[in-house]
């Protein structure tokens, strides 16, 4: 194990504690109720969400995300307070995310926490989005102390922690992989409902032929912008046919691709995952993020996992994609810890580093 | 026949420990010859089977390739004693003493998952063991990387578990005042490059690995660079023009002032 597992500096809650998470940094607008009982384990009151889908071949422009965030917002928050049976006046903070995300959508979001804090009189507490990321996922699968790896639409990233700090321990130098997936399904015209990563993921299932792509690693680093370059490449190959089941071998279907992107940038990801576990000697490994809910990265982590005798910790689509109760769950441990984030200084940024944050609860 | 015979060698040696990348087990050759080390890449069961076969076919040879160039060119790594490739194996030369991690403050403390609430127990310092100081070590590392960047290998996993420290016992310096030896080791994801670049990654790598294993590495950090400056002569100016760039990488950093 990575250190010793020392005892949480955490106080022991002496009443119930309540926090609403607001999260709207890319095209997911979520709110949740946290609850912090005063015997110890945290509860989830209510996590709902609302994604913003554009038509296939469009990404989302971060003013319409935005809109749809300041559109849904209200409602959101209203249904998550209904679900989970409390009134904003029970609530003892309100958390929003920081950053990092896109600018547009992290402001409408951070104007509707302003309010209601101004409202109702409640402190606010900024959330990185990554460490809500991990915090819900260590609170959920009950990983101790895990490697993290955190793969989304915005983030690549192998994080370990280390003194009151989750260090980045190897990261893309370009593009997110689930930027890379989310763009190679806009060139192949895949659907964005549910999500255009998990339409790649269906399409790689019926894929066969593993074509071969660049693999690029580079120290604890991984670059996955080539990889699309050379993927796309394969798409104006004469050979590349869009018709399914056409059985002549020499031809290259939509579905082939699929399959070699999917298991080249996730080998890529796991052997860095893997490379991390061993050097800091951890046997446990949790993923993080949207792509994490990818069942072929799962899978092919238990097996890396299982040969070094670790184990793999994963959520489902609730907590892996985007949500609002995460950062309540990461809010709500900081203001535990005394933390407030002053209305003069509730302000939200596109660059906001995981290491930059000082993880006060864990010792 | 290759391969029972690789096999049948990883059978009858004795397994020492599971890295990232390979198993590794300590056999011998024939009875009575001194003992090495067998690396064996074994499949990657999670990689599909021929993306799989054809990394570890090209590290194998890569490594194989970098080893013998470093030891042609006089930098301290281990000598090459068999390679079979298509099976994903090379044995090298056995090294008798420690990884430097373990012997630098905070690196050993990972082992201690037994003694979860006890206080940090501080025995005298392995070093003395070695009869080296903490200086002394970061102007080893410091020189061993130049003397290997000279030659144009580029290591790609220097971490301070890749690097090791001879026992004392274990063999006959050529200079009677010199304790120890450190020599680099894991060369599997090595590779031959001239560029400044890839120089300057390579440091970031292991300036990065001192960070997150060792508490408070700054000043050691700086003092391996002092002794790679003095070795590397001429090109230091530019490799470390870059290395200040390649610190800036990484995304969603503050970009103020």
């Amino acid at each position: 194990m990575p250190g010793k597992i020392r005892k949480t500096p955490l106080i022991e809650a002496g009443r119930d504690y309540l926090a609403l998470g607001l999260e709207g940094s890319a095209n997911k607008f979520g709110a949740g109720i946290m609850k912090h009982p005063k015997d110890g384990a945290a509860t989830v009151l209510s996590n709902i969400r609302h994604t913003y889908i554009t038509p296939p071949g469009e990404g989302f422009q971060p003013r319409d995300t935005a809109l749809h965030h300041r559109e849904w917002a209200l409602k959101i928050i209203n249904d998550c307070l209904a679900k989970a049976g409390v009134s904003m006046h029970e609530i003892d903070c309100i958390c929003f995310t920081k950053g990092p995300g896109m600018g547009a959508p992290l402001q409408s979001v951070v104007l509707v926490a302003r309010t209601l804090s101004l409202l109702f009189n409640k402190p606010l507490v900024g959330v990185n989005h990554c460490v809500g990321h991990i915090e819900m996922g260590r609170e959920i699968t009950g990983a101790q102390n895990p490697v993290v790896l955190y793969v989304s639409g915005g983030n690549t990233q192998v994080i370990a922690y280390s003194r009151q700090c989750y260090r980045i321990f190897g990261e893309t130098l370009d593009i997110a992989v689930g930027n890379c997936l989310d763009r190679f399904a806009r060139i192949i015209n895949l659907s964005n409902d549910p999500s255009p990563g998990y339409n790649i993921e269906q399409e790689a299932k019926k894929g066969k032929r593993l074509l071969s792509l660049p693999y690029a690693t580079k120290g604890m680093d991984v670059s996955l912008s080539g990889i699309l370059s050379a993927v796309e490449a394969y798409t104006l190959d004469k050979r590349f046919h869009v018709q399914e089941g056409a059985e002549d071998k020499d031809l290259i279907t939509p579905q082939d691709l699929c399959f070699s992107l999917q298991e080249t940038v996730f080998a890529m990801l796991v052997e860095i995952t893997e490379r991390a576990m061993a050097h800091i000697g951890s046997k446990e490994v949790l993923i993080v993020g949207g792509v994490g809910s990818n069942e072929r990265l799962q899978q092919m982590m238990g097996i890396m996992a299982q040969e070094r005798q670790g184990q793999v910790f994963a959520t489902d689509e609730r907590f892996c994609i985007d949500n609002g109760i995460m950062i309540a769950q990461a809010g709500l441990l900081s203001y535990r810890m005394g933390y407030e984030t002053p209305l003069a200084k509730s302000t939200c940024t596109q660059r906001f580093r995981t290491d930059e944050v000082h993880v006060t609860w864990r010792a | 026949m290759t391969f029972s015979l690789s096999q049948n060698l990883i059978q009858s040696s004795l397994p020492i420990s599971q890295g990232a990348e390979a198993k590794v087990y300590k056999a011998q050759l024939t009875s009575g010859s001194p003992p090495i080390l067998l690396k064996y890449r074994f499949q990657k069961k999670y990689r599909h089977p021929t993306l799989d076969a054809n990394l570890t076919r090209s590290r194998i040879a890569g490594e194989a390739r970098a080893l013998l160039k470093c030891l042609r060119s006089g930098v301290n790594v281990p000598g090459i004693r068999m390679v079979d490739a298509t099976e994903g194996i090379l044995g090298i030369q056995w090294i008798e003493g420690q990884s430097v991690r373990k012997l630098l403050p905070g690196g050993a403390e990972d082992d201690g998952a037994d003694n979860v609430d006890s206080p940090d127990v501080e025995d005298s310092d392995p070093l003395t063991e070695y009869g080296v100081s903490v200086d002394e070590v970061m102007n080893l590392i410091g020189n061993e990387i130049a003397k290997m960047h000279r030659v144009d290998v580029i290591h790609g996993d220097l971490t301070t578990s890749n690097m090791m420290l001879r026992h004392p016992k274990s063999f006959v310096p050529f200079n009677p005042n010199v304790t120890t030896e450190l020599v680099l080791i894991d060369f599997g994801l090595s590779y031959q490059s001239t560029l400044t670049e890839d120089k300057a990654v390579d440091l970031y790598v292991l300036e990065r690995a001192f960070s997150s294993t060792h508490p408070d590495s700054e000043p050691m950090f700086a003092k391996v660079l002092i002794a790679y400056a003095e070795t590397i002569g001429k090109d230091w100016v530019a490799i470390k023009n870059r290395l200040d760039d390649v610190r800036l990488r990484g995304r969603k950093r503050s970009m103020v002032g």
